[in-house]
């Protein structure tokens, strides 16, 4: 083991610093606001430091280590020149509150940020500010909420949301003060247009939906879904979580959706860093626009000696839209991210279709090739569908039930059966609708090469007996972690001498 | 054409193999009338060498703060990040993996946010620490509504928090959007000519849930009345200060003054400037508010063979698992920042936090000097310590004053007026350890000319 707060060197160790520019006695501070003891941090020297986070890094997986195929989270490969780039000073080195002349080249990425994604999903304006998936989902529900106030609609306290749904949905509505009211889904995820018929009327603010939705599957109803909520004078939503199986294919406009978010680090790749940052726009159509967050980006003629720092024909400028709901972050939002994701669009333009498709094909052979293998190696017994469809699109689930019921080989086990086979493992246990649910979502960067070996080593994990893979996994740094010790024992940050 | 795609040119064998014929196959299940009929009318793709000239052309343009000299800050601080930083944050185990759902394979993230929990809990002097909400104002506003959902039962003013009046706009709106769903009551706190804080108005706060403040505020002032705060309030109003972590190097933890809660900026530790983002937001909190605050926390715990090992816990806080009734809707978070973060604060040790509060605090002491002597300025809190910004008023328009400092390549600092109006000769100067004593000349010397000036010139 490598422990931070085992290093114990000497004083400032780790990086030298210039001198103060006064006399350190020069610094006088209220006397009771004297630090008494510093803290207890650890001293170390950059050898030691680089070797410690290497080390911890070594017991870390991440896309560059393998296959990746946990679904409804899209680790696609981030490709690197997009972290290049984020290093130059002209995006590293800025100040989110210098005037505008100092940004034009950061405005001008703005904007053409703001303009792709409305054209990919149909809608009129986009504010680049909430900087996470459900951020986003927050900032717009406020939005509505806002137009609905606007329009002395202040009846509407509902939002509705299947029982399918990401977690984020009904928490971000609620705390935007909504009652949340559930719908069950139909038995393959699908949406009941009948429940929600029993539910809408005059006090439902917004309809809340993924799609495709988190069992991967095309929900065809809902235009029809659209056509209910609208006819009741609600909202719909669109959770861009799964975007990247659609784009140039289909669009949330098209879909008759008011308002979308989307999850920049997923389809536009970001890299997702442990558990951030990530990046979460919305667009909206028009009558929701002047609701949006403040500032967003527009642009108008140069005027005068403006052209000096303008970075084309245009000047671009921050907008307060007129009813605007304030800010959901203090700053311009995630900049660095979508530097990133600009960077990344670069790379597509027109052919981001081709990434939606490619998306699609590899997700679809997957799961052909996963019953491919497991019917070769005769373990085709030991799961189903986790919804029948045709097709799937960017992500679908299997339901290990049958692996349960007849060996008593629980998804988590086959999970943790990847792991010692070098993959990280699939979602488990979401959506909850589906029994001993696993969620594969390959992305389109995947070779067939690395599906194909995937599917069989799949099988191979199905043909280990149910006492050997209880004891999975064997190959990883530590072996199942006690969770249940964690929340009863617990231990927050190093315990110092009181250990 | 695009570069990103492995199966290039297998398309027709892997449909074949499925028993498709066509990609739209594949897309079969979406309605008629929903398809998107025409391409997206979007430029074609570029190579990467494409998209690195036009990405150093577009930010080029833009101005870095190291191509002028700056006396920006109001939030976000200018700082240096040791190189190792960046060359092990490039490490793709760190920045290509996300939320560690599988620990057995995630313990390198699990631990370093163990650590890095343990860096903040020391820093604030409060034993438990999150992994990172997106930047201080949403931690601020996490920790309102954290304070409401502990004690409002029992306030006597129930949904009700105070807030310093010299919180800026900005953060005060983040606020807002997170307080009005829950029908939290945002009231105001006021403060004395000198920039304190007013101690006789911290008494109606007693019986409401929480208290917020800043440590330095954000006029720069370090303000020591705000010791009383905690004895004023009583243990269920919960004290939120918010800080700037640097200072904390020489500043009392607020945890030591009864603090129950410690947000701020982590950005001076760890990232750069960044336009505003991604940062991330600090989060430190006492046992009470545990149960209820939001974010993600890592537990020490054990594997089947006993052996160290670390683990997401609590989690029945979150949006996963309790849905609506979430503690946050927060899910992806600031993770790979506060990495940086830890990196950095391990390197610097305590001497070097020490020594690097000091740096900011002597520029500061140096540039108020300077600025004092110049003839039409005056410093309207002079007597007062700061930290890494003060307030000097001018004879004239801050905003005229910031355009004359353009013309001639210094970002002189920020317009007071845009956060408090009718402040429209109030420039707020902030130095950091990155500050030299000739740009501090040159400020003064810039400044002194600009005011001998009858009228403006930019």
């Amino acid at each position: 083991m490598s422990r931070l707060f085992d290093f114990a060197g000497g004083a400032g160790m780790g990086y030298s610093q210039p001198e103060t520019l006064l006399s350190k006695n020069k610094v006088s501070l209220p006397p009771n606001l004297i630090r008494k003891a510093l803290p207890r941090w650890p001293r170390l020297s950059e050898p030691e430091m680089v070797r410690h986070y290497t080390w911890l890094s070594r017991r870390n997986f991440g896309i560059d280590t393998g296959f990746y195929p946990l679904g409804s989270c899209t680790m696609k490969h981030n490709p690197r020149v997009n972290e290049v780039i984020a290093q130059l000073p002209g995006i590293a080195d800025i100040h989110p509150h210098q005037p505008e002349h100092h940004l034009q080249g950061l405005l001008s990425i703005y904007h053409e940020m703001q303009h792709m994604l409305a054209i990919c999903s149909g809608m009129d304006d986009v504010t680049l500010q909430p900087v996470a998936g459900a951020q986003g989902e927050f900032t717009a529900v406020r939005c509505v909420q806002e137009y609905f106030r606007n329009r002395g609609e202040t009846q509407r306290t509902k939002v509705i949301v299947p029982d399918s749904a990401h977690g984020t949905n009904p928490a971000s509505a609620a705390m935007a003060g909504y009652d949340i009211v559930e719908i069950p889904s139909l038995e393959n995820g699908r949406i009941d247009l009948e429940a929600l018929k029993a539910v809408v009327d005059d006090t439902v603010a917004l309809m809340m939906i993924t799609n495709p939705n988190t069992l991967g599957l095309f929900e065809t109803d809902v235009p029809e879904a659209s056509d209910i909520v609208h006819a009741a004078g609600g909202q719909m939503y669109y959770d861009g979580a799964n975007f990247n199986a659609i784009l140039g294919r289909t669009s949330p406009g098209l879909m008759g959706f008011d308002a979308v978010h989307f999850n920049l680090h997923k389809t536009f790749s970001q890299p997702h860093g442990g558990g951030g940052p990530g990046s979460g726009p919305i667009g909206v159509k028009s009558h929701l626009a002047e609701f949006l967050p403040s500032p967003v980006v527009k642009k108008r003629p140069i005027v005068g000696d403006e052209a000096k720092f303008a970075v084309d024909d245009m000047w671009y400028t921050w907008y307060e839209p007129k009813h605007t709901i304030g800010k959901v972050q203090q700053w311009h939002g995630n900049a660095g991210a979508i530097i990133r994701c600009w960077a990344y669009y670069r790379r597509y333009g027109y052919g981001l279709k081709d990434m939606s498709e490619h998306a699609v094909l590899n997700a679809n052979y997957l799961r052909h090739a996963l019953h491919r293998e497991a019917e070769k190696a005769g373990v085709s017994h030991m799961f189903v569908d986790g919804a029948e469809a045709e097709v799937a699109k960017h992500e679908f689930t299997l339901s290990l039930q049958p692996a349960k019921e007849s060996v008593g080989v629980s998804a988590m086990d086959v999970a943790k059966g990847l792991l010692d086979m070098g993959y990280m493992a699939p979602t488990v246990y979401f959506p909850l609708v589906v029994p001993e649910c696993m969620m594969f979502e390959p992305t389109e960067t995947e070779s067939r090469d690395t599906l194909d070996t995937f599917a069989k080593d799949f099988a191979q994990v199905l043909k280990v007996d149910a006492e050997t893979l209880h004891e999975a996994p064997i190959t990883t740094p530590v072996r199942r972690v006690d969770e249940v010790y964690a929340a009863r024992n617990l231990c927050l940050k190093h315990p110092f001498d009181e250990e | 054409m695009v570069d990103q795609l492995p199966n290039r040119g297998l398309e027709t064998e892997m449909l074949k193999e499925m028993g498709f014929s066509s990609i739209d196959d594949l897309f079969s299940d979406l309605p008629e009338h929903v398809r998107m009929s025409e391409p997206l009318p979007l430029p074609p793709p570029q190579s990467e060498e494409e998209i690195i000239a036009d990405a150093r052309r577009l930010l080029g343009a833009n101005l870095a703060m190291g191509e002028a000299v700056s006396f920006l800050g109001a939030g976000i601080y200018r700082n240096y990040v040791p190189s190792s930083v960046f060359q092990l944050i490039t490490r793709g185990e760190f920045l290509t993996s996300y939320t560690p759902y599988q620990p057995e394979v995630s313990q390198g993230m699990l631990q370093a946010m163990w650590e890095f929990q343990t860096l903040i809990s020391e820093l604030v002097g409060l034993p438990i620490a999150n992994l990172s909400l997106y930047d201080g104002s949403t931690a601020a506003a996490e920790a309102l509504t954290c304070a409401v959902r502990v004690h409002t039962r029992k306030a006597t003013q129930a949904n009700t928090v105070y807030i310093s009046e010299l919180v800026p706009p900005d953060r005060m709106s983040v606020m807002h959007n997170y307080c009005q769903g829950a029908g939290i009551t945002l009231k105001v706190l006021k403060h004395n000519a000198d920039g304190t804080l007013d101690i006789d108005s911290v008494q109606s706060a007693a019986g409401s849930c929480g208290v917020y403040v800043e440590q330095p505020n954000p006029l720069g002032i370090l303000d020591g009345g705000l010791t009383q705060i905690k004895e004023i309030i009583g243990d269920n109003t919960a004290l939120i200060v918010g800080v700037q972590p640097v200072s904390l190097g020489l500043v009392e933890a607020p945890g030591n003054y009864g603090a129950d809660i410690v947000v701020g900026e982590g950005q001076p530790f760890g990232s750069p400037p960044t336009g505003g983002g991604p940062i991330y937001g600090i989060f430190a909190c006492s046992k009470p508010y545990l149960r209820l605050m939001p974010g993600r926390i890592v537990g020490r715990s054990i594997d089947v063979d006993g052996k160290e090992a670390y683990c997401l816990t609590l989690s029945t806080r979150e949006q996963h698992i309790r849905r609506h009734r979430a503690t946050s809707n927060i899910c992806t978070n600031e993770t790979l920042i506060a990495l940086m973060g830890a990196m950095h604060m391990s390197l610097l040790g305590p001497e070097g936090l020490e020594h690097l509060a000091y740096r900011n605090m002597t520029a500061c002491v140096l540039a108020k000097q300077k600025l004092s002597e110049i003839n039409g300025i005056s410093v309207p809190h002079v007597s007062s310590s700061h930290f890494n910004e003060f307030v000097i008023e001018l004879p004239r328009s801050a905003a005229d004053c910031l355009k004359y400092l353009d013309s001639v390549g210094i970002i002189g600092g920020f317009d007071l007026n845009r956060w408090y109006a009718g402040r429209t000769n109030w420039l707020l100067v902030s130095v950091t350890d990155q500050t030299k004593a000739a740009e501090i000349e040159l400020l003064a010397a810039h400044l002194a000319m600009w005011c001998s000036m009858k009228e403006v010139i930019a």
